[in-house]
């Protein structure tokens, strides 16, 4: 670095004028001599004239402070001009010497253009989700409270109860605040039409946890939250956009909203969201306190930590205000249920909740990406060092003939500079388009996935890997072509330095082959892991059949009857389309929203039953197992029939029927869903084992319940929010669409059709099999141009060596070696450094194991299959790769080169 | 009377000045003196300053010469750019003071109770 700090002064000594303090003092006391003659031809005396002539000038060090500033001011100026001047004089310079060799800057920039681009890329997409603080007002104060259900595992958990948020509302000192929230989907009906909207229920002690503003309007009252309020909503501020055009006089709209008559009162600020969900609407929660307290857990809860409150301390306090439910709630919190269920209250900071372990797979796909910027920029050094060996009697020419050490290091830093700049600014271009793509294709399951984009950290740190890699590539040919004059006497044939140049770059094509074996394991391990996944039997047939969503409001069919004669009269239209072969329906669809959580009682077993407590209960409509091609084991479903006799029949899944009656026949056995006591509906049917959680977990337990109640029989009120799903053996599934719109159309225009696609693509989407093709889909563009790239510096490398032996070649021909022999030298050294590569690779995909294997579904992160292929590969390439400069070696004439020596 | 120069004027003042020819620092300020009847006296802590700075842009060029009394004094020429510096803060000037003189001259708008 002592080169720049010499030019730099160099520069400021040319640049600094000469020094005036001489000049000035002299031009002053011309001044003052003047005035004070003045003064004296008026009759002073000399020495009050000279007096009053200083006083009058004022003071002379202000005068000199002045101009010395002036004199700086004016030569910063300058330096900066000049310092632009050498800017754009060496840019040029640059430019035109990259355009000397463009095949040399095409390549660097298009290499360091795509790992900068993927990098960037993923570092955005870990910023959004991971690092970005949550759009809320301090952030790092709010928290989710919900409580785990034992044995269920990690995902399963219970929310807050009425009860249990009013307690904790009132008692826990160490919030500030704490909202509880419902989210579900509804219908929102104007004079336009009616409209599908995801509504949140919440409380008003929402709004000031949140901390929420209004664009527009007003936010819900705190005293809207009670029954009988008036009814009314705030629209949310992207709806708003796309619904209503951004047009201020939604404001005293009346909407009906479920049906019910409700009045617009404002809108959200933009942005803002419910922590897991993009909402639509808010809407007030209106919980009655006065209702008798229930031990049912339907509502989400977000707090806000008092300042200066942590974490720990908030557990601690509800910890402590859990144990008191049973005391004061007895009728709805037994000491049994405590103890029995270990119930508990959890507080999780409200940033981990929401990013929960997608941040793993983040990092590491962003590692991948490192990986791929760091073999991109071995070979990017590759042909720094191939060009500095091309200069290196030309930099010797130049530094002999008195071009300073540091003027040449200058000329390569600019270049070096420019070159990853524009490597930058296209990696920006690929990352933007790569940004779009991952949106395209991220899973379902992705959160805070609207906040992606390539922002202000993204740029800047695109901007900084650039810098960073034109300094590192600037400087790391000098520490290779410095001895300039060596290079001169040694003529291009000195064996040492050009030996020790080749290690280095042996150094480089073998990590780059090492980072490369890496990256394609990790992908292949994935390709076996995905495919695993893939060949798993979700336990029903995902193939041609169309599936929609429809939620009956509650004003329009309020009876249990309506409902159901809607259902009927629908499913019976479907069916008679042309083309249908089954149609059926269910509360919820397996692989997509599977979960809900119902307690069981079983006839004569524990009650309730031990263990998992919790699991999910479906409302079926005839035709639901035949259209979902899921096979029944045992027995039968309910038709239309049983449904008019109100009959009490109930299918359950294999592994619950094993688990609760285990080595006896389940058909005919008791279970109901809630504690009321006897009767029971009875099992009918038993399906084969259901994935309906994820292909990556267990088969599902759960109970099917029918779409209508029995007779005498408890259920859970009538089924409004159903998914129907209409399967066709003759043509393409989403054909069908077209004519379901209308269907429903014709019996009623006012329920909106929601997520109408094919059960593939629930599938698909759903968030095992998505997050793990996104995975692939990510480490195979990485692994790919790992592999790519480390083929092109394999056979540059192997061929710049074969130039470099071609005299060795040819006296090894002249003395006798056929030519096989000479190209099996070839490829023997690619061979060499391949192994290397591979070796080196293979002991960092054990060290990454760990890593990897949380990843993997049913795969060894060791699984020698995969690393055997990954071997394979490379071998085969680097053989591939060494084809050309074999041949080339083959074909030397020993007599031309040994003319030429 | 005195009166205080507005920021930039004395910049003009001494260009003005130096149109006639040479002329030292003690020059100037008695022809400003002189010319405005006493009604300007120019700081000289400015003046000096003054002076540099347009030196330094190139608006003036110094030369050490010998003065009236036969001593050595710095004497200060217009270049062409102070001429061009000149014409453009004349006008400017000019601008400035007759949109002045019309607001001073014109009848206030009547106040709305």
């Amino acid at each position: 670095m002592a080169w720049m700090v010499d030019r730099y002064r160099a520069l400021r000594s040319l640049l600094r004028r000469e020094h005036l303090e001489d000049d000035v003092a002299e031009e002053l006391e011309f001044h003052l001599a003047m005035r004070t003659e003045e003064y004296v031809a008026r009759g002073m005396t000399p020495e009050a004239a000279r007096e009053e002539a200083l006083r009058r000038f004022g003071s002379v060090d202000a005068y000199r402070r002045q101009t010395h500033m002036i004199d700086e001011g004016l030569a910063r100026e300058q330096r900066r001009m000049e310092l632009w001047d050498m800017v754009r004089r060496e840019t040029r310079q640059a430019l035109r010497s990259l355009a000397r060799s463009p095949a040399f800057a095409v390549m660097a920039v298009l290499t360091l253009a795509l790992g900068l681009g993927a990098t960037t890329a993923l570092y955005s997409v870990v910023d959004a989700v991971v690092l970005r603080p949550l759009p809320y007002a301090a952030p790092e104060q709010l928290v989710w409270l919900d409580s785990p259900v034992p044995g269920v595992g990690p995902e399963a958990r219970w929310g807050l109860s009425e009860a249990g948020y009013f307690h904790f509302a009132r008692e826990a000192h160490g919030l500030s605040a704490l909202g509880v929230f419902s989210f579900e989907s509804g219908s929102l009906a104007t004079d336009e039409g009616a409209a599908r909207v995801d509504t949140a229920w919440v409380s008003a002690s929402m709004m000031d946890v949140l901390r929420a503003r209004p664009a527009l309007g007003r936010l819900l009252p705190t005293d809207g939250d009670l029954p009988g309020a008036p009814r009314i909503a705030v629209l949310g501020y992207d709806f708003w956009v796309r619904q209503y055009g951004a047009d201020p006089r939604v404001l005293g709209m009346k909407v009906r909203l479920d049906g019910v008559p409700t009045e617009v009162v404002g809108v959200m600020a933009p942005g803002l969201h419910l922590p897991d969900d993009t909402v639509d609407l808010w809407a007030p929660l209106m919980l009655d306190p006065s209702r008798p307290p229930e031990n049912s857990h339907w509502l989400q809860a977000v707090g806000r930590l008092r300042d200066g409150v942590t974490v720990a301390q908030a557990q601690a306090e509800l910890t402590a205000l859990t144990a008191r439910l049973p005391a004061l709630f007895p009728g709805a919190y037994s000491e049994d249920f405590m103890r029995e269920r270990g119930f508990s209250t959890a507080v999780t900071p409200l940033a981990r909740h929401v990013v929960g372990d997608v941040d793993r797979v983040l990092w590491f796909l962003l590692g991948s990406v490192a990986l791929v910027l760091l073999i991109a920029c071995a070979n990017v050094a590759n042909l720094f060092l191939v060009r500095a060996e091309a200069r290196r009697r030309e930099l010797a020419v130049r530094s002999a003939l008195g071009a300073a050490r540091g003027d040449l290091a200058w000329h390569a830093l600019t270049e070096s500079l420019l070159l990853c700049l524009l490597a930058g600014g296209l990696g920006l271009s690929l990352a933007w388009g790569a940004l779009r793509l991952m949106l395209a294709l991220a899973p379902p399951g992705l959160p805070r996935l609207e906040e992606v984009g390539l922002g202000v950290p993204g740029v800047a740190f695109a901007a900084v890997l650039s810098v960073a890699a034109g300094l590192v590539f600037g400087l790391f040919p000098l520490t290779q072509a410095g001895r300039g004059l060596a290079a001169l006497r040694e003529s291009g044939r000195g064996l040492t330095s050009s030996r020790r140049r080749n290690l280095v770059r042996g150094g480089i094509v073998v990590g780059q082959v090492g980072l490369a074996v890496v990256l394609l394991a990790a992908a292949g391990l994935m390709l076996r892991s995905y495919w695993t996944l893939y060949n798993v039997d979700p336990g029903f047939q995902p193939g041609q059949a169309l599936t929609f969503d429809l939620v009956l409001p509650e004003t329009r069919y309020p009876s249990s009857d309506e409902v159901n004669r809607f259902h009927r009269e629908l499913l019976a239209r479907l069916e008679a389309l042309p083309g249908v072969s089954s149609v059926g329906a269910a509360s919820r669809l397996p692989l997509r929203n599977f979960s809900g959580c119902a307690v069981l009682f079983t006839e004569g077993g524990a009650q309730p039953s031990a263990e998992p407590p919790c699991l999910p209960v479906m409302r079926t409509a005839p035709g639901y197992f035949e259209s979902l091609g899921i096979p029944l084991r045992q027995g039968r479903e309910l038709t239309w029939e049983d449904l008019d006799r109100k009959a009490d029949g109930v299918v359950v899944t294999n592994a619950l029927a094993e688990r609760l009656w285990p080595g006896e026949a389940a058909l005919g056995k008791g279970i109901r869903g809630n504690g009321h006591g006897p009767p029971y509906y009875r099992v009918i049917g038993v399906t084969g084992e259901l994935r309906a959680h994820g292909l990556d977990k267990p088969p599902s337990e759960a109970v099917f319940f029918p779409l209508a109640q029995a007779e005498g029989l408890p259920l859970w009120g009538p089924a409004r929010s159903l998914s129907v799903v209409v399967r066709t053996a003759t043509t393409r599934p989403e054909s069908l669409a077209p004519a379901v719109r209308d269907i429903m159309k014709e019996l009623d225009p006012s329920v909106p059709l929601a997520n109408v696609e094919t059960l593939e693509r629930v599938v698909a989407k759903s968030p095992s099999v998505a997050r793990a093709s996104f995975t692939l889909f990510l480490l195979g563009i990485a692994g790919g141009m790992a592999l790519l790239l480390s083929v092109v510096g394999l056979y540059g490398v192997i061929s710049f060596i074969v130039g470099q032996r071609r005299g060795e070649l040819g006296i090894r021909m002249a003395l006798g070696a056929r030519a096989a022999q000479v190209a099996g030298l070839v490829v023997f050294q690619a061979l060499r450094f391949a192994a290397l590569g591979i070796v080196l690779g293979l002991a960092g995909t054990l060290a990454m194991s760990q890593v990897l294997g949380a990843l993997l579904f049913e795969v060894s992160p060791t699984d020698p299959v995969v690393l055997a292929a990954v071997c394979a590969l490379l071998v085969a390439l680097a053989v591939l790769a060494s084809y050309g400069p074999a041949r080339r070696a083959a074909r030397v004439d020993p007599a031309e080169v040994l003319r030429s020596e | 009377m005195r009166i205080d120069l507005l920021q930039g004027t004395l910049d003009m003042l001494i260009l003005k000045a130096l149109t006639g020819g040479a002329l030292h620092g003690y020059a100037v300020a008695s022809w400003l003196q002189r010319t405005t009847d006493d009604a300007l006296r120019v700081e000289e802590g400015s003046l000096y300053p003054a002076l540099h700075r347009m030196t330094r842009r190139g608006w003036v060029k110094s030369d050490w010469g010998v003065s009236e009394n036969n001593r050595r004094a710095r004497f200060y020429t217009l270049t062409a750019a102070g001429r061009r510096q000149l014409e453009e803060e004349f006008s400017a000037w000019e601008r400035l003071t007759e949109a002045v003189a019309k607001v001073l001259h014109a009848r206030p708008a009547a106040q709305r109770a």
